[in-house]
């Protein structure tokens, strides 16, 4: 189960993320995501990505399952990574751009401080339409924060074995 | 090991020196992908890139038990990305890629409210097996 602290910040206020899933050779591809949710149960979450960004993900997702989300909060670099089985997939329905504009309302609101000549159309563009939602069971959770402790597992606790 | 190489053209190397953190992904041999931010990514020459590796990470061991990687560099000015296949080569500790990598990580750091936490402890050297330009369309107000 996603702790509550983490559905907050993933809901409020991380604004960028990104994915990785891998093929049959063990060969890694990554997958820009432009928006994010966890699942009403707080088991899964659902991440949207652009179609510039789906080559070779359903293939991998079919073939192995094995799917990580990295979500970042910039700039505090606050950033967590879910580890876990693809579901299933499908089209951006309502609600998923519903999301997908908050995040990017919340991600060029923070990039416009630090950037304050960059014309603010290039963050919008940024945080690209999704062409596919793609839903995943976590069974992992990482912490990825940058320093020592970048990398500690937090779902499952330490002590508890691994899916 | 991979026999592919590809060249990284000229017009990536201002967008490597962007400041603007990059994306990796690495693969243990058990078979779980793994995602990270990186601050830096250092061109070496036209077929070899170099990653920082400033903490004993899981990509640190991905790489060394799964040598393939993929790393996405950002141009947001240029609306485009650009997706680069790797595979780890060898890790330097001294030497002129370490030196001048050293001194970048610092910069960053120093820009970014990093100082102290940022810190180099190699630079892995990784050949290019594959060069991808993204482009994505500017924002039409939808």
């Amino acid at each position: 189960m996603i702790p509550g602290k983490i559905v907050r910040f993933v809901e409020e206020y991380a604004n960028v993320a990104f994915a990785g899933t891998r093929n049959k050779h063990l060969v890694p591809y990554g997958h820009r995501v432009s928006g994010w949710r966890v699942g009403s149960d707080q088991r899964t979450m659902i991440a949207l990505i652009p179609s510039q960004f789906t080559p070779r993900l359903i293939e991998s997702l079919e073939d192995n399952g094995e799917f990580a989300l990295t979500v970042e909060e910039f700039p505090s670099h606050e950033t967590y990574q879910f580890k876990g089985r693809y579901l299933r997939h499908r089209p951006p329905d309502r609600e998923d751009l519903e999301i997908l504009q908050t995040i990017r309302t919340r991600f060029v609101k923070s990039m416009r401080p630090l950037y304050t000549n960059a014309p603010e159309s290039i963050w919008h563009a940024f945080i690209m339409n999704p062409s596919l939602a793609v839903e995943f069971e976590v069974f992992e959770i990482y912490l990825q924060t940058p320093g020592p402790g970048a990398g500690t597992r937090l779902v499952p606790p330490p002590e508890e074995p691994a899916r | 090991m991979s026999t592919a190489t590809a060249r990284l053209p000229a017009e990536i190397r201002p967008v490597l020196d962007n400041g603007i953190p990059a994306v990796m992904v690495t693969c243990s041999a058990d078979g779980k992908p793994n995602v990270t931010v990186i601050s830096q990514v250092y061109y070496v020459d036209d077929t070899h890139a170099a990653l920082s590796f400033q903490f004993f990470s899981k990509t640190i061991r991905n790489v060394r038990e799964n040598p393939r990687a993929y790393v996405c560099v950002v141009d947001i000015a240029g609306h485009t990305q650009w997706i680069l296949e790797l595979e780890f080569q060898r890790s330097e500790t001294e030497g002129a890629i370490f030196d001048a990598m050293e001194m970048q990580i610092e910069a960053i750091a120093s820009a970014t409210g990093m100082s102290g936490i940022f810190k180099l402890r190699a630079a892995d050297i990784y050949h290019v097996l594959s060069v991808e330009k993204i482009t994505y369309p500017e924002w039409s107000g939808s």
